[in-house]
């Protein structure tokens, strides 16, 4: 067996807020193969996104170990976390974080000149991505111009951009309707299939047919399916039983 | 990040915002125009007060006297008179300045002449026809004007015991005391080759006059130098020394009573400072008009300065502007900030950016203050030359040349000036952009 790509032991992320310890993370062991679609699923502020930052070494553990690829994240510094993501990580927000400013070809183009990529280089690459999201229209497009599902398939050329290993996406379906959703989730799966490894956070089950991995949150824990199903099922079933 | 990128996204970054960029920098074309016409004016002044000053003496000459007392003399027409060449009573601890000390005085390294000169201090008349004239008489203990550095506008500079040099303003002190009131003054004489006739007076115990005259041919004209010897006769120190003698009565002997006065010429004016510092080491007094002009000098520079100061306040608010501006554009695009960081940009990258939107903003205020600070100074040269030019020909005077000049290196420096003080105010706002924990960012509202 090769080792797994991600691999998280005692994580946990504390927040202090106002004198209180908000637990966000407590304590979480898991595994991530390579080449696999996992779903990070629970309830709201069950510590899904947290969980995601700190693997994409967006964000400080505040104890446990975090490998990815053979390097432990919670070790580098900010310059290093920085290279590291540049070169492996791409990531997908709920809210697009598209820059207003910049047309479409720009803002999947603009990872790349932190990278030192020519000009010439950048735009045919950006054209092809946006081609791939089915865009190619749309390039000169300020995000303004562009429907939510459209700036989404931006935001994902622009994820793909730097050739990550890894694809990270935080609720990517969140702020969109059920057709363009379905739309963005069928290309996570696809870039899945061409070989990536895709984390997804989010609240939509029909996420879970493309997943081949799982992993519940509830309370800033890992737990298994079924204790997940009771945890969540039982207030529901109890309300039906009240 | 290559730096050809980073100037592309600084300068689209500042293209987005044009409003706020623009009323930023207007703050520093404000200060920086403020500088640039500042200095130039302090500048100007200094070049017309230089320009005045020009030729008020040879920079390279030195004028030696004893160390009377403490009192200090400063060389020129009117002088003279005081210590007299044939004066008695000399302070015993005086060092005098014999022969041997003219010899001591050329003996100094970098020295080209050290020239006796005393003022012929007998009551004189000095005619020219039915013309009156006034002027200083100096004896000079050489028989060429050239060893001071005087160039003759005609004729010699040689002095010979019949002939007379005189100063390139001496023709316009000849006037007709017949002259009424009113009545026009006629141009002055052209003196050159002609004979004056210079008289002098002296009354016996009695209260008689007795007379005694020089007839003199005007041997040589000197060029317009600006000093002095504009407005003074030349003679041989030999010829002035027998006009003192027959006017006090007493014999001079210079090797006894010393020298009023020796000038000392040095090769060039970069020495003089040292050369007359080492003359009153050998205790003597000596003054140059070096001395006069870069006090003059000093006053301008310090008033480059101040008037600098002024305009650097100027500058100083328009810089918080920029930190302001800064501070509020990473407010609003701290989820960008977020995002570069999330798409793999460095923290150096990230306050390389925000440094050089700031450095931008400096440099587009710093053109802008340079340009306009250049163009006010050119309009106003034009509106004050012309207003001190008729001062000039109704007061009489050099007319100035500028009132306002700018060197090409003042907008270069206002420029890069503006630009790092612009880099400067961003460096707060930039440090908390660049250290913004991802997360942070990307979830700020
Ligand atoms: N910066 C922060 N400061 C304080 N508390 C925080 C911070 N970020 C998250 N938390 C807390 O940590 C817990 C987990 O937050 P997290 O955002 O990971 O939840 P989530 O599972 O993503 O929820 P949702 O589904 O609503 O996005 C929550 O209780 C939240 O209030
Ligand atoms: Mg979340």
């Amino acid at each position: 067996m090769t080792s797994p790509l991600i691999q998280v032991s005692g994580l946990k992320r504390h927040y202090e807020m106002g004198g209180t310890l908000v637990r966000a993370l407590d304590g979480v062991d898991l595994e991530i193969a390579a080449h696999t679609f996992t779903v990070v699923m629970g309830p709201s502020g069950s510590g899904k996104s947290s969980l995601l930052y700190l693997l994409g070494g967006l964000d400080r553990p505040t104890a446990g170990e975090i490998t990815v690829n053979g390097e432990r994240l919670d070790q580098m510094d900010e310059n290093a976390l920085a290279l590291f993501r540049r070169k492996t990580m791409g990531f997908i927000f709920q809210s697009f974080n598209l820059v207003a400013s910049m047309s479409a070809l720009e803002n999947v183009a603009f990872p790349m000149q932190f990278a030192g990529v020519p000009p010439s280089q950048r735009n045919e690459k950006s054209k092809t991505l946006l081609g791939q999201v089915g865009l190619a229209d749309r390039s000169h497009h300020k995000p303004s111009e562009l429907s939510g599902g459209q700036q989404q398939r931006v935001a994902v050329a622009r994820a793909l951009v730097n050739d990550p290993m890894l694809i990270f996406a935080d609720e990517p379906t969140g702020n969109l309707d059920s057709q363009s959703g379905v739309t963005v989730m069928q290309m996570l799966s696809d870039l899945h299939k061409s070989g990536r490894t895709v984390l997804v956070v989010t609240h939509d089950p029909r996420m879970t047919r493309f997943a081949t991995n799982k992993i519940f949150l509830l309370d800033g824990k890992v737990v298994s399916e079924a204790e997940y199903q009771s945890a969540t099922l039982e207030p529901l079933l109890g309300n039906v039983g009240g | 990040m290559k730096f050809s990128d980073l100037i592309r996204l600084v300068i689209n970054n500042l293209n987005r915002r044009k409003a706020r960029v623009g009323l930023t920098a207007i703050g520093v074309v404000i200060g920086t125009g403020a500088v640039v016409i500042l200095v130039s004016l302090a500048i100007g002044l200094q070049m017309n007060a230089n320009e005045q000053l020009y030729g008020i003496g040879d920079l390279s000459q030195i004028y030696v006297m004893p160390a009377y007392g403490g009192e200090m003399f400063i060389a020129g027409p009117g002088m003279g008179g005081g210590g007299g060449g044939g004066g008695g009573e000399v302070d015993q601890d005086i060092k005098l300045l014999t022969n041997d000390a003219v010899q001591e005085l050329r003996s100094i390294p970098g020295v080209t002449a050290a020239i006796p000169r005393d003022y012929m201090y007998a009551m004189t008349f000095i005619t020219y026809r039915k013309l009156q004239g006034y002027s200083g008489v100096y004896g000079v203990g050489t028989n060429d004007l050239a060893d001071f550095g005087y160039e003759a506008q005609q004729g010699t500079t040689a002095l010979t015991r019949s002939t007379v040099v005189i100063g390139y303003m001496v023709a316009q002190n000849f006037m007709d005391p017949n002259l009424r009131p009113g009545q026009e003054i006629p141009p002055p004489p052209d003196l050159y080759d002609q004979q004056i006739q210079m008289t002098l007076l002296k009354y016996d115990d009695q209260g008689n006059e007795i007379r005694k005259n020089y007839s003199l041919r005007v041997a040589g004209i000197l060029a317009e130098s600006g000093s002095e010897a504009d407005f003074s006769m030349y003679l041989p120190l030999e010829l002035v020394k027998s006009m003192n003698e027959w006017s006090s009565g007493t014999r001079i002997n210079y090797n006894k009573t010393g020298y009023n006065e020796v000038i000392v010429r040095v090769e060039n004016a970069d020495k003089t400072l040292e050369v007359r510092d080492q003359i009153i080491a050998m205790g003597f007094q000596a003054n140059t008009m070096l001395d006069f002009v870069q006090g003059i000098n000093n006053f301008y520079s310090i008033l480059q300065v101040v008037l600098g100061g002024v305009g650097a306040i100027a500058l100083l608010v328009a810089a918080i502007g920029i930190a302001n501006t800064m501070a509020m554009s990473i407010l609003e695009r701290t989820r960008e900030i977020g995002l570069m960081k999330a798409v793999g940009a460095t923290n150096r990258d990230v306050l390389s950016l925000f440094l050089g939107e700031a450095a931008g903003i400096g440099f587009i205020g710093g053109l802008g203050g340079a340009l306009v600070g250049w163009l006010l100074g050119q309009m106003l040269n034009v509106v004050a030359v012309v207003y001190l030019a008729q001062q000039a020909a109704s007061q009489g005077g050099i007319p100035p040349s500028v009132a306002v000049y700018t060197p090409l290196w003042l907008p270069i420096f206002v420029l890069a000036f503006s630009t790092f003080i612009g880099m400067l105010s961003g460096l707060y706002p930039a440090l908390r952009a660049a250290n913004m924990i991802p997360v942070m960012a990307l979830k700020y509202e």
